[in-house]
């Protein structure tokens, strides 16, 4: 809201410069946005809180000034007493409220013999100021009455109603208004609306109708004050999509005893400017008057929660002056009553709320707390989400922070055949859905940077994923993936330092972080169409897909303009969490007895998996195996065709006692049995 | 002259004469080898005359001793040359670059999360982890909010559906945290919210932030600033000095947005204020007998100020030429 700093001073005379005035507002919790400089002087912006209609007005931001700065608050323009024939006004017009559970209030006044015209350049001077447009003499008194006090005014022309009578009551389905902006809306039941004795003129507290608006030929018109339930002009303008100074107000709460000091105070500068001639009288229905209830605020307890204690006349003085009631009923209890504007202040903590703020936030001392001891913890989720990154981070990718909104993507698919969850009534594309897979944001990452020139190519991200079950049950889950692409590091002078990425650096980063979570990942050749068909593993975990691995298709790459592979990885860590958390390592005495290393080397069909023949050394191991790892994979000449080669070097020891060559030959003759029988291998030696 | 000399003398020529350990090893086998002249001249030794015999082979004797001594001596200088050799031919550029070994970086987000739990947790705050696809009534009528409200208007919410949401603040952690559980309570969380904001220098769509709260005993508006002083002076180094705002949140009264003192000028850090009565009452906390309080803040904001960053973009764009920075 913008409003000059000398409006501020009329109401409250402070001996402060205007950046000391935006200081001292900001403050007490009126925050200045900014200050703008002007040949009429100092305007700013200021920001209210939702809670603070009151604040949308000059009194109420002189008020809180005042109380900040403890000079007396001056109040409005007084309204002079009025002549006689004060009731005449009723044989004039009519106002009956159908609807009293959302219009507290309404009051009207007529003035006659409208003299239209421009307003008083000071007038204008101040609206131009707050940022509204100077109209006409009676329609800019509306406004400027409003930047006064709050309060939304509207005048009618008396003459255009369909006789003098106002109803404020709910619209008719199939009703409609064409309002002043030239719109023709479409009313229905839940909209309350003023109407005259035919249809209606009005929608309550958001705009008037352009078939009553005041104009040039108008003579009479009649002036609205009124008080509309907030959450009836919050729902009717969303609804409509209205916005306006009046629905603003109304939504953040207008004072109900400012209703006819409003309609007088512009009743009286209508005359003031020679605009017309107000017929003394007012015609006023309030059936939502209410008492405000008292409360009661205790000085221990106010102490309790500020953390210091003011004094009892610190405490009257503070709320005074925000125009509360306050005397002490008890020692140590005052009781209260909140002014009328302040419909905020419901309950004790807000009274309290308010003495802190005018004393001064910077009263309140540091301390830091006393009483038990708690005891400071991370999540499981976290640690491992720690230990994922930790080791992700070791193996040479970086970090990547992804959107989980995005558009459809021919990679966002999801490991558990979810469905995609979509935004309701999304803006754009990239902003419909939420993520089912972390690899739409690494892949977009890795182009981004690659299109720069930038490398290395490899990312990883650990985050939220997102799908919805064939039930409708929508799931959220933690998830990590990678995506490598060119060599983990830049290009170097040292010739073949590490190798340039192909699905098996993919699984070796997988396995090293199954190494550093302390589990045990198997793989399984997988068909996800996402992927190069020959080179993709599902993974494993105790029986259970959790995750896979793979390269991307060459296609990938032509796009990507590389001619280096593109290996991604994506691992679902939510179902691997407990097997994380619950795992302990248990001790082993370091092996007292020597190890025998044997070479094996079959040579086997090429559609003969390594994981067969892991599984025959496993199988005849007599539990003495303690290593088993692959040396060589070798096809081509002297092998025949469709044959390939495998060097196994195993370690066998026991824990007991020193083995001899014959225990270790005989398992080794088993093996080779077993290969022979089972897939045809052959072996070179013996 | 005699041999004997002779044979000194050329031993001690041809082993100075040595350059290499092959050369050294011929001439050592020339003399003392079993076909070398020194055994020959042993050899001799039986048609000397008796009378000479003894001291002949005396002097025989020394000279092989002699000669031995000469040979080894020679041995170990070559030996020390030929490992100067060695070594000076294995020299390398030292001034060139070494192995490269990947390397790989936390995102400046995660490092800034990691420092504020380390000193969250330091002070006694458990942590807690909430959905980011919350509900309305974690997000929102949990939290005060009054149905209708203008309240919502500074929280642009994504909607799923009616009921589901995309949290638009990590307070939503409060009614899970504070369920089935009993005072005292410090509990702190972190993670993504989303809100609807045109994507520019300063806002985003999408941001991290941290929810801190206690409930217990007499805690006060002095506590918050204390516990704020010290989260502060630990995030960002030396003595930090701390200011309160009034402000309006629905879920905390009375409510203020605190600011820091850091390098010579406020920055407003986030959210905060005494958890509102009506929420302690909702989880059957009396609030007559306890009190808490609540702050927020942005991790984002966080890094920016302590490295300087002036463009919220960078933190999900995930430019290399960004990340490699921190």
């Amino acid at each position: 809201m913008r409003l000059p700093v000398e409006w501020i001073r009329e109401y409250a005379p402070v001996p402060l410069s205007s950046g000391e005035i935006a200081e001292r507002l900001t403050m007490a919790g009126l925050e200045v946005e900014s200050l703008e400089e002007t040949e009429a002087g100092a305007v700013l912006d200021i920001k209210v809180t939702p809670n603070r209609g009151d604040c949308l007005s000059a009194l109420g931001v002189a008020r809180e000034l005042a109380a900040a700065c403890d000079v007396p608050y001056q109040g409005g323009p007084d309204i002079a007493p009025e002549g006689a024939d004060a009731h005449g006004i009723a044989d004039r017009i009519q106002v009956h409220i159908e609807e009293p559970d959302l219009c507290a209030r309404y009051a009207a006044r007529v003035i006659e013999g409208l003299r239209i015209g421009v307003s008083p350049d000071w007038m204008q001077r101040r609206l131009i100021d707050a940022g509204m447009r100077p109209i006409s003499n009676i329609v800019d008194v509306t406004n400027y009455v409003m930047l006064v006090t709050g309060q939304p005014l509207h005048a009618f022309d008396l003459s255009a109603l369909h006789g003098p009578r106002i109803v404020v009551r709910c619209a008719r389905n199939g009703e409609s208004l064409m309002t002043l902006d030239g719109t023709l809306r479409s009313l229905t039941a839940d909209m309350l609306v003023i109407a005259d004795a035919a249809e209606p003129v009005a929608i309550a507290g958001i705009m008037g109708g352009r078939a009553t608006e005041v104009t040039d030929r108008t003579s009479t018109a009649l002036l609205e004050s009124a008080n509309f339930r907030w959450q009836s002009v919050r729902r009717t303008a969303r609804t409509l999509g209205m916005n306006t100074e009046a629905s603003y107000r109304f939504e953040r709460g207008v004072d109900p005893e400012g209703v006819a000091y409003a309609a007088d105070l512009a009743c009286q500068l209508l005359a003031e400017i020679g605009a017309g001639t107000p017929l003394p009288g007012i015609v006023d229905v309030y059936p939502g008057r209410q008492e405000i209830p008292e409360l009661s605020l205790r000085s221990a307890r106010c102490a309790a929660l500020i953390g210091y204690a003011p004094t009892d006349e610190e405490i009257v003085r503070a709320l005074s002056a925000l125009g509360y009631a306050v005397h002490r009923s008890e020692i140590g209890v005052f009781a209260v009553r909140r002014p009328s504007w302040r419909s905020d202040v419901e309950g004790e903590i807000d009274v309290i709320e308010d003495v802190a703020r005018v004393l001064g936030y910077e009263r309140i001392p540091e301390r830091l707390p006393s009483g038990a001891t708690t005891f400071g913890s991370d999540t499981e989720a976290s640690r491992m989400d720690a230990r994922v990154r930790r080791s992700l981070i070791g193996s040479g990718l970086t970090e990547a922070r992804n959107h989980t909104m995005l558009a459809p993507d021919p990679l966002d698919e999801s490991l558990s055949g979810y469905d995609r969850i979509s935004v309701r009534s999304a803006l754009s594309a990239d902003l419909s859905g939420l993520r089912r897979s972390l690899l739409p944001g690494l892949y977009a990452v890795l182009d981004r940077n690659a299109r720069r020139g930038q490398g290395p190519l490899a990312f990883f991200e650990t985050g939220a994923i997102f799908g919805q079950d064939p039930s409708g049950v929508m799931i959220e889950e933690a998830a990590v993936a990678a995506i490598i692409c060119g060599p983990l590091h830049h290009r170097s002078w040292v010739r073949d330092a590490v190798g340039k990425p192909s699905f098996f650096v993919g699984r070796g980063i997988v396995e090293r972080l199954a190494l550093d979570l302390e589990l045990e990942f198997r793989f399984e050749p997988s068909s996800d169409a996402r992927f190069h068909p020959g080179r993709q593993a599902r993974i494993i975990l105790d029986h259970r897909p959790v995750g896979i691995v793979g390269e991307l298709p060459e296609e990938v790459s032509q796009e990507l303009r590389t001619r280096d592979r593109c290996v991604v990885m994506e691992i679902r860590l939510t179902p691997i969490l407990d097997a994380v958390t619950n795992h302990t390592v248990l001790y082993q005495p370091p092996a007292r007895f020597p190890a025998i290393a044997r070479d094996l080397a079959p040579r086997v069909p090429l559609d003969v998996s390594y994981a067969r023949v892991h599984e025959v050394v496993e199988a005849h191991g007599r539990h003495l195996l303690e290593d088993i790892r692959v040396t060589d994979v070798y096809t081509g000449p002297p092998l025949g065709e469709g044959l390939k080669s495998l060097t196994l070097s195993l370690t066998f020891r026991s824990s007991e006692r020193t083995l001899t060559d014959s225990e270790v030959d005989d398992a080794l003759s088993d093996m080779r049995q077993s290969m022979v029988s089972s897939f045809g291998a052959t072996f070179q030696e013996a | 002259m005699d041999e004997i000399s002779a044979l000194l003398d050329d031993a001690a020529t041809g082993a100075a004469e040595a350059r290499t350990s092959q050369e050294l090893s011929a001439v050592e086998t020339r003399v003392l080898g079993s076909k070398g002249r020194l055994q020959a001249l042993m050899a001799e030794l039986r048609h000397a005359p008796p009378e000479e015999r003894r001291s002949l082979g005396a002097r025989l004797n020394d000279t092989r001793v002699a000669i031995t001594t000469i040979f080894a001596k020679r041995k170990e200088a070559i030996k020390a040359i030929e490992r100067e050799r060695r070594l000076e031919a294995e020299t390398v550029d030292v001034t060139l670059p070494g192995l490269p070994v990947p390397r790989g970086r936390s995102h400046p987000l995660s490092t800034t999360t990691d420092r504020i739990k380390e000193v969250l947790i330091g002070l006694g705050f458990e942590f807690f982890d909430g959905p980011e696809l919350e509900d309305y009534a974690h997000n929102f009528a949990a939290l005060n909010y009054p149905e209708e409200h203008p309240a919502f208007d500074e929280q642009m919410t994504f909607y799923i559906n009616d009921d589901r949401l995309l949290r638009t603040q990590t307070t939503a952690i409060q009614g899970r945290a504070m369920r089935g559980r009993k005072p005292p309570l410090r509990i702190a969380t972190v993670g993504r919210c989303f809100r609807y904001e045109a994507v520019d220098a300063t806002h985003h769509h999408t941001f991290h932030q941290v929810d801190v709260f206690m409930v217990d005993h007499h805690v006060s508006l002095a506590d918050l600033k204390g516990i704020l002083k010290a989260f502060a002076s630990a995030m960002f180094g030396g003595d930090v000095e701390v200011r309160f705002r009034p402000d309006y949140f629905p879920f905390v009264e009375p409510g203020v947005d605190y600011s820091i003192y850091w390098r010579d000028r406020w920055l407003e850090l986030g959210g905060a204020g005494l958890i509102h009565p009506n929420i302690l009452a909702a989880h059957g906390f009396d609030p007559e007998v306890y009190s808490g309080f609540a702050f927020g803040l942005g991790v984002e904001r966080i890094h920016m100020i302590r490295h300087g960053v002036t463009d919220l973009r960078d933190y999900l764009n995930n430019d290399l030429r960004f990340l490699w920075q921190f």
